[in-house]
């Protein structure tokens, strides 16, 4: 026994990926949990509009941060919150003041609710937008899709390519009269399609069951879908060419998937969290795919509330998906042949 | 008319390794070339420069006239060591997979394969799985073969079978390139190239490889005794059933060894087989 617990030891001091899942994901796991597993909110910007605006704003509780009145755009304050210009938009035109809440922030709205009901009934008048019972499921169905498209690009697809190195096949693709493009597409296009058909699948099945509301336009969020499954794609081709097994793969995927769960802003609100750990969250693909989802589908956001997102998305989808292919590609042709290799 | 292979002073190192040095070769049509070598010869380096997976560092390499190529990669067979099929994928839809890829219309199952044509690779025999990868590589009606230890681990006649199918093939026209380190295998080339780390150190027919490398059979009633003799004495000895064989030595030498240690013995000179001249090379 003694002999088998001293090989095992010996085997996995020489298995790095296995002695970082073991030793350093726990540290950083608690790190990053510490910090980001945080549901309070301490600042909710809020957008004061109406001719009492200065009067309402001076009477409100710290927890709101006023806009600068140059800063609000000239628009209804139902526009006001669907293009995120502010939390909560306090329109003092009405008597009392009404408060305009985004239900599609969830934990953002149940302390702003929370906060404007002590000022009593007769103070204000609070009207919750886009999820108006505060509903969790419809906050996180549209994220449970981008984390269902997450796990199908990174972790069937590394598994899948992972699978033709590790069974010697990637070779023969190789020797066989097919452009490294050819099979690049020929490989990624199944697993695109099938993510498609998951995403149709799972959109409707939240409405249906779970009565998310689908406030905006499908094609928008059809494309948004798109996007990002081509940065999923990508970081699942990635992932096989930096290895060598399909165990290996899975490694790599889970520490790719675990802090999109985590940091991408649908379990814990990125405002929430300290700043060094919120911008982890920024740079992680899901947190744009949540933005769009969430903006589409319950407050009926367009593409001038959500360019930012997209653009970010279609950013990291070109330098994400080009990396992958080139990996691949240097995997199926190494380098160009020159007739003479020189001597 | 220019040869289907042409391996021209090809070297190719890894850092400070040289892992094929110097090496030139030719596979002409309807010839079958055998390269031979220990494990770690070079032979799976220089077939993956042909086949145009991994450059040279060095030297001029040719298929079919031009540069590695896509092009030529059509005109050619490939049989890897790990055989390339896919193992989730029917036999039949193995060969559908290499005839589209190859666009050379639906290839014919071989009559062996025909009872297995949708049973999933994986649950093949070897001896089924290594007949899928002939009948896939030779589908496209390819002018050179490469064949890479072929028959490792398939039974005697299976691998008579095999060996047929490439005779017929290089009867045909077709240029047959094929590492081995079963010697009965080297037999049936019509020329060989012995590599011994990353070096062609020697060419031609298997007269040529053998050389003047000579063989003394030794007779003893104590074959055990004379074995043990000659090896301490730094021979390279061996086996041939209870007579001992010691290669590239001299007779002299032989019959003095066992003389000092008075061995009952009768010494006579004999062919060196192909092994035996590997061997000594390789010493």
């Amino acid at each position: 026994m003694r002999a088998m617990i001293l090989k095992e030891f010996r085997e996995l001091r020489r298995d790095r990926r296995t002695m970082a899942m073991l030793v350093i994901m726990p540290i950083v796991l608690l790190t990053i949990f510490g910090y980001a597993a945080n549901f309070s909110v301490d600042e909710i910007s809020t957008a004061v509009v109406g001719d009492s605006a200065d009067a309402v704003e001076s009477q409100l509780p710290d927890l709101f941060v006023p806009l600068d009145a140059a800063d609000i755009p000239d628009e209804s304050p139902e526009d006001l919150v669907r293009d995120n210009v502010a939390d909560v938009v306090i329109d003092t035109s009405t008597t009392p003041p009404t408060a305009y809440l985004d239900g599609s922030s969830l934990f953002m709205a149940q302390t702003a609710d929370a906060a404007l009901g002590r000022l009593g009934p007769d103070a204000i008048t609070i009207d919750i937008l886009f999820n108006p019972d505060l509903e969790t499921s419809a906050v996180m169905v549209p994220a449970l899709i981008g984390l269902i498209l997450t796990f199908i690009g990174t972790i069937i697809t590394s598994i899948g390519l992972v699978k033709e190195r590790q069974n010697g096949t990637i070779e023969q693709l190789a020797v066989m009269p097919l452009k490294p493009t050819d099979v690049i597409i020929g490989k990624i296009a199944p697993y695109f399609i099938l993510a498609s058909l998951d995403m149709v699948i799972i959109t409707l099945l939240g409405v249906w069951i779970f009565d998310v509301p689908f406030n905006g336009s499908v094609w928008l969020f059809a494309a948004g879908g798109a996007i990002f499954l081509f940065v999923v794609l990508g970081l699942g081709v990635l992932i096989s060419t930096a290895s060598q097994t399909q165990a290996q793969a899975i490694q790599l995927a889970i520490m790719m998937l675990l802090p999109q769960v985590l940091l991408s802003g649908f379990i814990f609100p990125l405002e929430s969290m300290p700043e060094a750990i919120a911008w982890i969250g920024r740079v992680l693909p899901l947190t744009y795919f949540v933005q769009i989802s969430q903006g589409i589908m319950l407050r009926g956001a367009d593409f001038s509330s959500l360019w930012l997102p997209f653009v970010v998305l279609i950013g990291m989808a070109v330098v994400i998906f080009t990396a992958a292919v080139l990996r691949f590609r240097r995997d199926l042709a190494p380098t160009r042949h020159s007739k003479k290799a020189g001597k | 008319m220019p040869s289907l292979l042409r391996a021209d002073g090809v070297t190719r190192t890894f850092g400070s390794f040289t892992a094929v040095d110097d090496v030139s070769l030719t596979v002409e049509p309807g010839e079958v070339v055998g390269l031979l070598g220990a494990n770690g010869a070079g032979k799976t380096t220089l077939i993956r420069m042909i086949l145009g997976l991994l450059p040279p560092t060095s030297g001029d390499l040719e298929l079919f006239g031009d540069a590695p190529s896509r092009a030529g990669r059509a005109r050619l067979g490939y049989v890897p060591q790990g055989l390339g099929l896919w193992s989730s994928l029917t036999a039949v839809e193995n060969l559908d997979f290499v005839d589209d890829t190859f666009g050379s219309g639906t290839s014919e199952l071989p009559p062996e394969l025909k009872p297995v044509a949708n049973e999933l690779v994986a649950d093949l025999g070897l001896g089924h799985q290594r007949q899928l990868a002939f009948a896939a590589a030779l589908g496209h009606g390819p002018e050179l073969l490469v064949l890479d230890e072929p028959t490792s681990g398939v039974d005697p006649l299976s691998r008579s079978r095999l060996w047929d199918q490439i005779h017929d093939h290089a009867d045909a026209g077709v240029g047959v390139l094929v590492t081995t380190h079963y010697m009965q295998e080297a037999q049936q080339c019509d020329r060989l190239v012995l590599m011994s780390r990353g070096r062609a150190v020697a060419a031609g027919t298997e007269r040529d490889i053998i050389g003047d490398t000579v063989a003394y059979e030794v007779d003893s009633p104590h074959w055990q005794r004379t074995f043990d003799v000659l090896g301490s004495a730094g021979m390279l000895v061996t086996l041939s059933g209870t007579r001992v064989r010691v290669v590239d030595g001299s007779g002299r030498a032989v019959a003095a060894a066992l003389e000092g240690a008075g061995v009952e013995h009768t010494v006579h000179e004999a062919h060196a087989t192909l092994e035996e001249a590997m061997t000594a090379r390789e010493r």
